[in-house]
C-alpha cells in the first residue's frame, strides 16, 4: 500500500515526493473544486442582494470566526508537528500533537455549535434568507468534513500506537487532510464573516 | 461465474477471427462473459435513464417546487406523452439497474475484506432504486394518466414524486460510503485507493440534497444549483469514473483470492 509518487531529477538532488498518498490529493483536488462551486455560487447570489447580505453579515460574530480560525490554525500546527515528529521517530510526542489536535477539534465543533445555537434562538434559521441558507450550509458542510476528519485522525492515533505500525506515508496523508479542513475554512471565514 | 478453475476441462478450441462464430466463441469460453454482459448493461442503463430522464419525461433537471396546483396541472399536460412514454420504459427496463448493484458487490466480494461489505452495499442498492427511482416514476405516471385530475392530487403526487428522487440520496450516500470504506481497508488492490476517496467526496456531496425538504427556491431547493446541478455534476464524474475501473477491473480480473495483477493491455482472445 506503500505508493509514494517520487520524481528523480538530478542524481545529486533529493527526490522530490508527495506528501502522504497521492490518493489523498485526489479527494483534496476533488473537495477544493466542489467548495470553490460553493463558494461562486454564494458569491453570485450575494451580488444580486448586497443589501440584504450585508445586513445580515453584520449579525455574525467576527470574534468567535476569529477564535474558530485560530483554533484551526493552531490545530494546523499541531498535525504538522505530529508529523514531524514522527519522522524523527519520537511516536509518543507525535501521540501527544495528534490528541492535541482531536482536542482542538472538539473545541471547534464546541464553537461552532454554540453559535448555531445562539442564531437560532436570536431567531436567524436556514430559511430566514438568503445568506443565512448559506452561512449554516457552508459551516455545516465544513464541520461534517472536521467530523470525517475525526476518524482520520483516529486512523493516525492507531498507527502512532503501535511499533508494527507507524506508516510514515498514512500519517501524512492525515495530516494531509487535517491541512484541506482547515484551508477550506480559511476560504469561508473570509466570505461569511470578513467580505463586505 | 462459468469458469470453474479447480476443474479440470478440456482447453476451449481456437477462437475464430471474425463474425458471429466469434461472439458464440466468446459467450461459450470466455471466463468473464457474464462479467462483461454486466457491464454492458451499465452502460445501457445510464443511457436509458439519461435519455428517459432528460429527454424523454423532462423531470430532470426537475422543475421548480412549490408551483401553485394549476400551474403542476400545466406541468403534466405539457409533458403528458414523454412521461408516459418514457416511464413506461423505465417500468420495463429499469431493472437493468440492478446489473450495476450486482457488479460493484462482486468487486467487494473480491477485496480482502468482510463479506458483511459486499452484503450490506447490495442490501441498501437493491432497496434504494424503489425510493429512488421507482417511486418517482410511480407518482408522476400517476399523475400524467389522467389528464382531468383534480390539480391538488396533481400537485401531491408532484411533490412526491420529486422530493422520493432527491430525498432519498441519503441511502446512496450510506452505501458510497460502505464502497469506500471497503477500498480503502481491501488488501488485493480491486480498486485504486483515490476511487475510495472519490466515493466519500460523492457521499458528502450528496449531503447538500437534504435541504430540498425545507427550502421553496433558490441554491438549495431541489432544482437548485447547490442541490441539484452541482451535486449532478460530481455524480455523473463519479459514475463514468466507476463505470471505467469496473471495465478495468474486469480485464485484470484473476478469479483468484489475492492481489489483482495490476492493468496491462488486454490479449485480443
Amino acid at each position: 500500500m506503500a505508493n509514494v509518487a517520487s520524481l528523480r531529477p538530478e542524481a545529486d538532488q533529493k527526490p522530490i515526493a508527495i506528501p502522504g498518498q497521492p490518493d489523498m490529493w485526489v479527494l483534496v483536488m476533488v473537495e477544493a473544486l466542489t467548495f470553490s462551486a460553493y463558494f461562486v455560487v454564494y458569491i453570485v447570489w450575494r451580488m444580486r442582494h448586497p443589501e440584504l447580505y450585508l445586513e445580515s453579515q453584520a449579525h455574525l460574530s467576527r470574534e468567535l470566526g476569529v477564535a474558530d480560525t485560530l483554533i484551526l490554525l493552531t490545530s494546523s500546527w499541531s498535525i504538522a508537528r505530529c508529523v514531524q515528529r514522527a519522522r524523527a521517530g519520537e511516536y509518543q510526542a507525535a501521540l501527544y500533537s495528534v490528541f492535541l489536535t482531536m482536542g482542538l477539534g472538539v473545541l471547534f465543533a464546541g464553537a461552532k455549535l454554540y453559535e448555531w445555537v445562539s442564531k437560532i434562538q436570536s431567531g436567524m434559521y436556514f430559511t430566514t434568507n438568503g445568506f443565512f441558507s448559506f452561512y449554516y450550509f457552508l459551516t455545516g458542510m465544513h464541520l461534517l468534513h472536521v467530523l470525517v476528519g475525526f476518524i482520520v485522525l483516529g486512523v493516525v492515533v492507531y498507527q502512532l500506537k503501535s511499533p508494527t505500525r507507524q506508516n510514515q506515508e498514512v500519517i501524512e496523508t492525515g495530516a494531509t487532510y487535517w491541512h484541506m479542513v482547515d484551508f477550506l475554512w480559511m476560504i469561508i471565514f473570509a466570505l461569511l464573516y470578513l467580505m463586505r | 461465474m462459468s469458469a470453474a478453475a479447480d476443474t479440470v476441462s478440456a482447453p476451449p478450441p481456437p477462437q475464430p477471427k471474425a463474425g458471429l462464430a466469434r461472439i458464440a466463441w466468446q459467450w461459450r469460453h470466455n471466463p468473464k462473459a457474464e462479467l462483461w454482459l454486466a457491464w454492458c448493461t451499465i452502460v445501457v442503463f445510464y443511457n436509458i435513464f439519461g435519455i428517459v430522464f432528460f429527454g424523454l419525461t423532462r423531470t430532470q433537471p426537475p422543475p421548480q417546487p412549490w408551483w401553485a396546483a394549476a400551474r403542476v396541472a400545466q406541468w403534466f399536460s405539457d409533458n403528458h406523452d414523454g412521461l408516459l412514454v418514457g416511464f413506461g420504459v423505465i417500468f420495463m427496463m429499469g431493472a437493468f439497474s440492478v446489473a450495476s448493484t450486482a457488479l460493484i458487490t462482486y468487486s467487494i466480494f473480491r477485496m480482502s475484506v468482510s463479506r458483511a461489505f459486499a452484503w450490506a452495499y447490495l442490501i441498501i442498492y437493491s432497496l434504494a432504486a424503489a425510493p429512488g427511482m421507482l417511486v418517482t416514476c410511480i407518482a408522476l405516471v400517476v399523475g400524467a394518466l389522467r389528464p382531468d385530475r383534480d390539480p391538488r392530487l396533481l400537485t401531491w403526487l408532484y411533490d412526491m414524486g420529486f422530493l422520493s428522487f432527491s430525498g432519498t440520496m441519503g441511502i446512496f450516500l450510506v452505501g458510497s460510503v460502505v464502497w469506500a470504506v471497503a477500498i480503502l481497508l481491501d488488501k488485493n488492490r480491486v480498486l485504486p485507493k483515490w476511487f475510495g476517496y472519490l466515493n466519500i467526496c460523492n457521499a458528502l456531496t450528496e449531503v447538500v440534497v437534504a435541504t430540498c425538504c425545507i427550502v421553496k427556491s433558490g441554491p438549495f431547493a431541489w432544482n437548485g444549483l447547490i442541490s441539484f446541478y452541482i451535486n449532478m455534476v460530481v455524480f455523473a464524474a463519479y459514475t463514468g469514473v466507476f463505470i471505467t475501473l469496473l471495465q478495468k477491473m474486469i480485464q485484470r480480473e484473476d478469479f483468484g483470492a489475492g492481489v489483482m495483477p495490476a492493468f496491462a493491455k488486454p490479449a485480443r482472445h
